[in-house]
């Protein structure tokens, strides 16, 4: 049996289908939760109950929205480009499933291990930006075409600055690959030395996925739903599964470049006993109440707060930042040596 | 070649799934669903009115200033990935010749800073 | 009772040089009222606003259609009278509160009457109103177009010879064909509306916000001409909410018509009964007793407090803060447990009377209420800080959509939206009704005038509301609810079957309502959002002559233009939140 899978090329294709699976249909499942669990913070912090009528404490929520938006009707305005209308919401979710397959849950557990994974991920996030522009300009309408706009200069905006981020955490790794960057935080999690960047990626990462407080693309009380406002039923499905799952990615990128992956928070006995798998989930989900919870704290940035926040503070900030990192580790002799 | 493409593929059937649930949600949501589409519904929400004209127009050039920024950056970030894990082998040659780089970089910026194209007004 | 005549020796300011004195009218209300010829108006006015010690606002402009009006003796011929409305806006040190009414007659030859936007800049929507419902043109207006009915209507609903009733008119029927009429008539034209469609190095976009957008508080639409996400120009369309209230004032009779106020100002409840049932009294000449005059301010306060914790809630709401929405509902739940359980009612609660208050106070209010004052404050320190002190929400509103109090004053802005300037005016304080002159508290203002302050003032209103009511609470007094007056409507019941006069005069008043003696009144609070003000006629019947609704919304959104030019699409949501209007109260 082993023979099979690991051996002949049918067995290989099978295997890697079902590992692709076993990593999809959990992220699926997390996705269509997270959306109930969203609605179940955000309805605590505002002293409300949130879905509690589908099933026990309304845990059949997601299923119920599912089954409704698949059954809805699919609208294409008559002025839209049919064909791109249709593509944005497939591009916008693919993108956001196909970035895990380098994501490690555990030591070497991860669909493709590639030795270049971060350039991937990061491959992957600029491209997301493709389906929210096309998105905007196939609906042909005015509030579509400006959230589809205002979108596409904020993610590239802050695209920047997650890019320099990450050029500082691989300047203490020495190697392009997630797990690589996993294992160097063995000692101690990139957060706390490199705290500054910490923050400016988690807030990147808001901006990245389009999250309040940077909700401006779709900023309900200006632009009603933004780049989506045409969409309905399960293409408009498609655009909210997908944002979750970026919110699910950015939170796995926070956790593998900051939180220590899947290493407990110290390497001694109760904290052992806890497979990887269950740290790496723990920590994607306390990165994902933190986005929940901002969100219901914070308002929204207008247009060029969030400019000028992106170019005039966290560009410079971090690009100072990592040359700092870079001579810091320089000077002290604590580079990593490369390929060793 | 032959290692990078078993690397690769599993990269490839992750983005063939991928697709392949997002069709195929898609798809069968246009079976699943009713289609009545008529006049009104179809036209482009402005607030309940008809539309004053077409939305694809000339936009702001701010918009294309940002985009052309983020290439600039973008493309500095992508020499600083191979730079950043190399760091430990090239030394300080390399750290300098980098410094130098982004030097002319950061000149280029206060540039665009000074020249108010990272204004929004 | 206050039936003040007007005092000659305060008019001679205002009289045109060289012409014969302008003949003084006698009003119910303290209101100076004289006439002047149509030709001498525009020179009056301008006089008025230079001669005053600072600043006059017009406050308000209308028209009566005098033709079936029998009672006017002593005023000159008339079909048609324009009634100008002006008012007085300085520090108390400076100058007695003063308010003045100019009316000029037209006749129906000539239905003209020159324009005053060059001397006020919100004279604008008032004539245009006129010109819609009265159907009287002004000359020199630069955008005479109709306001309230649709671009599509061709009468004008506030003449007298004008149907008031469904059964008065054919059945309406909206088929297709004039469905699509309709809708072309509200296309926008930027040509029609004097805009350009291209500047030198780009295309404007010009966006329909509303009136199906979610952050218009209503069915409010605005055209904007944008440039990238600057605002060029922005132009408010009003009138989708308009039912006719002013017009329904003349055919319900007086008592009947109090639910109808309810529904001006929705968030407002009583603030619409207020002033309506004191220019009533005013006619009638009533003294309302002390019980009922501290039970209607109690209610005033606990209505202003429910409708600013709704501003607050949907301000921080317009601004991205999704949570802050939800706790001050929950509060305004408490406001209206208390409401409830005075009036039988929450939002309208339609509880004042003329004469007095619907009965009286209900066992336990009290306690009710006292829980409630120890409850909010605690409340309101948690908003600060979650609030007011939150630095993305001063980002967005610090700075944003200000005005000075010079242009809050021509463009007719009261309330907090004016006191957000630095003015201490109130007309709570500057012209106590009912008894405020008995209450202590204080005018909170603001310095800047921008969102943020009209926020900062709205807050520290709320405070000071919760001190009027501890102090109605302690100093509450006894006796009767209802004044012992045969118009007062219903008049308390003991006294109803005591002998067959008092029999009739119920039977009268309630299967005819009360005649109220003809002239004029006008009555004016402070409501929630600004100053609201009922201005009626009665003619000596059973229902009013004219009903004139003035009301704060109407004037604030017609300066949003101004505020709104050169910022964000998103600067503008911050403005209209804090504007604080409801439609309702617009389109009346």
């Amino acid at each position: 049996m082993q023979h099979f899978f690991l051996d002949t090329t049918l067995g290989l294709i099978i295997l890697t289908v079902l590992e692709a699976l076993a990593m999809l249909v959990p992220l699926l499942v997390g996705v269509a939760y997270l959306t109930y669990a969203e609605r179940k913070v955000l309805a605590a912090i505002q002293l409300r109950k949130g879905p509690n009528t589908v099933g026990p404490f309304g845990l059949l929520q997601a299923f119920a929205d599912a089954i409704k938006m698949i059954t809805k009707e699919t609208i294409i305005p008559s002025g839209a480009n049919r064909a791109l209308f249709l593509l944005a919401p497939v591009l916008t979710f693919g993108l956001a499933m196909m970035a895990w397959a380098v994501i490690p849950t555990n030591n070497h557990w991860a669909v493709a291990d590639i030795n270049v994974g971060i350039l991937y991920l990061f491959a992957i996030s600029s491209l997301g930006v493709y389906g929210i522009l096309i998105a905007g300009w196939a609906s042909n309408s005015k509030y579509a075409f400006m959230g589809g706009l205002r979108s596409a200069a904020q993610m590239v905006s802050y695209e920047v600055s997650i890019g320099l981020v990450m050029v500082s955490v691989l300047l203490a790794v020495g190697s392009l690959n997630l797990n690589d960057i996993v294992l160097a935080q063995r000692h101690v999690w990139f957060a706390l030395p490199m705290f500054p960047m910490f923050v400016v990626f988690f807030i990147s990462a808001l901006a990245e996925t389009n999250r309040a407080p940077f909700d401006l693309p779709e900023g309900e009380s200006e632009l009603v739903a933004g780049f989506f406002v045409e969409y309905s039923s399960l293409s408009f499905g498609l655009f909210f599964l997908g944002e979750y799952a970026n919110m699910f990615l950015m939170s796995g990128m926070t956790t593998i470049l900051f939180l220590g992956g899947w290493l407990p928070p110290v390497g001694i006995a109760p904290f052992t006993w806890i497979p990887g798998p269950i740290w790496f989930i723990a920590k994607i989900l306390f990165v994902l109440f933190v986005f929940i919870w901002v969100r219901g704290t914070f308002p929204r940035y207008r247009y060029d707060q969030l400019m000028r926040l992106g170019w005039k503070v966290f560009l410079p900030f971090s690009l100072l930042w990592m040359v700092l990192t870079a001579g810091f580790l320089m000077a002290t002799g604590l580079l990593p040596h490369s390929g060793s | 070649m032959h290692v990078v493409l078993a690397d690769y593929f599993p990269v490839l059937v992750f983005v063939v799934i991928a697709f392949g649930i997002a069709g195929a949600m898609l798809g069968g949501s246009l079976l699943a669903g009713q289609q009545k589409p008529y006049a009104e519904k179809l036209s482009a929400y402005e607030c309940g009115f008809d539309a004053f004209d077409d939305a694809r127009r000339r936009f702001d050039v701010r918009f294309y200033l940002v985009s052309i920024l983020f290439i600039i950056f973008d493309l500095e970030v992508a020499f600083l990935f191979p730079w950043a894990v190399a760091l430990g082998r090239i030394g300080l040659f390399g750290f300098l010749s980098m410094l130098a780089f982004l030097g002319v970089l950061t000149v280029g910026f206060i540039y665009e800073w000074r020249k108010g194209a990272l204004d929004w007004e | 009772m206050d039936q003040t005549v007007v005092r000659s020796e305060s008019i001679p300011k205002v009289r045109p040089a060289g012409s014969a004195p302008a003949p003084v009218q006698e009003v119910r209300d303290d209101v100076e009222t004289l006439w002047v010829s149509r030709e001498t108006a525009g020179d009056v006015l301008t006089r008025l606003k230079r001669s005053a010690p600072t600043r006059m606002m017009l406050f308000d402009i209308t028209a009566i259609d005098e033709r079936q009006r029998t009672h006017r003796a002593g005023q000159p011929d008339s079909d048609f009278t324009i009634v100008y409305h002006l008012m007085q806006f300085d520090r108390a040190s400076k100058a007695p509160h003063r308010e003045v009414r100019i009316k000029v007659a037209l006749l129906m030859a000539s239905l003209t009457m020159p324009s005053m936007v060059d001397i006020w800049p919100n004279a604008n929507w008032y004539e245009r109103e006129i010109f819609d419902l009265f159907g009287i043109h002004f000359s020199g207006h630069p955008d005479l177009r109709r306001i309230l009915t649709p671009p599509t209507w061709t009468t004008h609903p506030l003449r007298k010879d004008h149907y008031a009733r469904a059964t008065e008119m054919k059945p309406y029927d909206l088929t297709e064909d004039r469905e699509f009429a309709e809708q072309e008539a509200l296309r926008f034209n930027p040509e029609a509306w004097g805009m350009q469609r291209r500047s030198a190095n780009s295309d404007f976009m010009f966006l329909n916000l509303g009136p199906n957008h979610p952050s218009v508080h209503g069915v409010f639409r605005i055209v904007l001409q944008l440039e990238g996400e600057e605002i060029v120009e922005a132009v408010p369309d009003i009138g989708f909410h308009h039912r006719g209230a002013e017009k329904m004032g003349e055919r319900q009779s007086w008592h009947s018509y109090i639910p109808y106020t309810d529904r001006i100002d929705y968030l407002g409840g009583v603030m619409n009964n207020f002033p309506y049932v004191m220019a009533v009294e005013q006619l009638a000449g009533i003294t309302v007793p002390p019980r009922a005059e501290m039970i209607r301010v109690m209610l005033a306060e606990l209505f202003r407090l429910a409708s600013h914790l709704v501003f607050y809630g949907t301000m921080s709401q317009d601004v991205g803060q999704l949570s802050p929405v939800f706790y001050m509902f929950t509060d305004r739940e408490r406001v209206f447990e208390i409401i409830e359980a005075i009036c039988g009612f929450r939002m309208h609660p339609a509880w004042f009377r003329i004469g007095g208050v619907a009965a009286d106070l209900p066992q336990g209010w009290d306690t009710l209420i006292r829980s409630f004052l120890d409850y909010l404050p605690k409340r309101l320190d948690e908003y600060e800080k979650l609030v007011m002190r939150n630095r993305l929400f001063k980002a967005r509103t610090v700075g944003v959509g200000a005005y000075s109090l010079d242009e809050a004053i021509e463009w007719g802005i009261t309330g907090p939206g004016l006191r957000a300037c630095g003015l201490d005016w109130d007309y709570r304080r500057r012209h106590p009704y009912s008894c405020y002159d008995q209450l202590e508290f204080d005018i909170p203002v603001a310095q800047k005038g921008d969102c943020y302050d009209r926020v900062v003032v709205h807050i520290a209103e709320m405070r000071q509301s919760l001190r009027i009511i501890r102090q109605c609470l302690d100093q509450m007094p006894g006796g009767p609810v209802k004044a012992d007056h045969p118009l007062t409507t219903p008049p308390p019941r003991a006294k109803t079957m005591h002998d067959i006069e008092t029999l009739i005069t119920h039977f009268l008043n309630v299967s005819w309502g009360p005649v109220i003696p003809a002239g004029e009144a006008r009555a004016c609070v402070e409501a929630t959002k600004g100053l609201n003000s009922y201005y009626l006629v009665s003619d000596g019947g059973t229902m009013s002559y004219r009903t004139r609704i003035r009301t704060p919304s109407f004037a604030h959104l017609q300066m949003i233009p101004l505020i709104s030019r050169g910022t964000y699409i998103a600067d503008l949501i911050a403005i209209i939140g804090s504007i604080d209007f409801v439609m309702a109260d617009v389109d009346r």
